[in-house]
């Protein structure tokens, strides 16, 4: 059995991930702001370096797999913490724990967003955090924008998934040569306590990203559907699968960009 | 009314439902038109597909159909947007079934 570490695990995909991991006899160490094993605040440097330095002392002997999860959505109002959680709470957090995964020649998995493929994202901004990485500079940057606008709010966290797709990709080669795997999934819409509970017009937008295994039923992806997935990826039955981004969307994505092959 | 003549009705109307309604089960859709503007040509294969499709096209302004003009028993001319693109376009009903749904209908730049 392995020792995996999990961010966000606390609620929605990160806890059924928990839970299914659990299932299988694995030990498993959530990382979030409550509820978790280590509880930090992951859209700050010291929280972040919190959670770095406690993995270490709990596991010196290394980690199976790291899941990085936790985020939050464009809706959430504050476009820095969108930027600080979503991607720097990721990368920070994955080049942090590295070693600990090296050394038991693990694997990393990623959550993005089917959204990254919709042309919804800043992709000025997702080239500051891929191509330049300056945090402050980019919190300057998006606290000109007005975060009450929820179109404004989709665009930085599509941005923050699209950079962390990029990420993914452009670090999966090092890696692997090193004997670590990093891979992403890219969730549809998910059902979560927020969705229960959303006004009839954003429950009309958000049917109207069809989820073809959902035809007509009107629901949304299930946290376990996303779930399985990861926990696919970041076991060894995934050694052959390094630097993809794994679409877990019940067909949106092929539905609405069936000519994006590759 | 002929198939032409419903097919512009629903676009105009952004009738998701009866859209997909005109369409054989595995009736397909082929747009060329997008690939002269940020998105790329539709293949959409299957009514449901088509009902999904056309239901998130419509919803989010990606796609809608103005000046419409049936010109023949198969084929209608209209400006079509797409995200604030404009093509003038022709569609063509290319193949209906034994009973009257369309089994294949292309659009292309005119």
């Amino acid at each position: 059995m392995g020792v995996y570490a999990i961010t966000g695990g606390s609620s929605g995909i990160g806890a059924k991930t928990v839970e299914l991991l659990k299932r299988e006899g694995h030990t498993v160490v959530n990382i979030d702001l409550k509820d978790g094993d280590i509880c930090v605040n992951l859209a700050t440097a010291s929280g972040r370096q919190e959670a770095i330095d406690k993995l270490h002392i709990m596991y010196p002997e290394g980690l199976d797999g790291f899941i990085c999860n936790a985020g939050v959505s464009g809706a959430c109002g504050n476009l820095g913490l969108i930027i600080s959680l979503n991607y720097f709470g990721t990368t920070k957090l994955a080049k942090g724990v590295f070693d600990l995964v090296e050394k038991k020649k693990g694997s990393f998995v990623v959550t993005s967003s089917n959204t990254i493929s919709q042309g919804a994202g800043r992709l000025d901004i997702a080239d500051l955090l891929n191509n330049i990485g300056d945090e402050q500079r980019i919190l300057n940057l998006v606290s000109t924008l007005d975060g009450s606008n929820l179109s404004v709010g989709n665009s930085i966290y599509v941005a923050t998934k699209y950079a962390l797709a990029r990420f993914v990709r452009r670090i999966s080669s090092s890696w692997a040569a090193r004997g670590v795997r990093i891979n992403a999934v890219a969730p549809g819409n998910v059902e979560t306590a927020m969705t229960a509970t959303m006004n009839v017009n954003a429950k009309a937008a958000l049917n109207a990203l069809p989820i073809p295994t959902k035809y007509g039923q009107e629901t949304l992806m299930q946290p376990d559907e996303i779930a399985e997935a990861i926990i696919f990826l970041v076991s060894d039955k995934a050694k052959g699968i390094n630097g993809n981004v794994m679409f877990v969307d019940g067909g949106t994505d092929a539905l609405l960009n069936s000519e994006k092959v590759y | 009314m002929k198939a032409i003549e419903k097919y512009v009705q629903a676009m105009e109307n952004k009738d998701y439902n009866g859209l997909a309604e005109l369409f054989d089960k595995d009736g397909t859709i082929i747009d060329y038109c997008p690939n002269g503007t940020s998105q790329r040509e539709y293949h959409v294969y299957g009514k449901e597909a088509i009902n999904m499709f056309f239901r998130n096209k419509f919803m989010f302004g990606k796609c809608s159909i103005s000046e419409a003009e049936v010109v023949n028993d198969t084929q209608a001319e209209f400006v079509i947007n797409y995200t604030g693109f404009y093509v003038m376009a022709i569609a063509t009903v290319r193949r209906v079934s034994e009973n009257g749904l369309i089994e294949r209908l292309t659009v292309r730049p005119k």
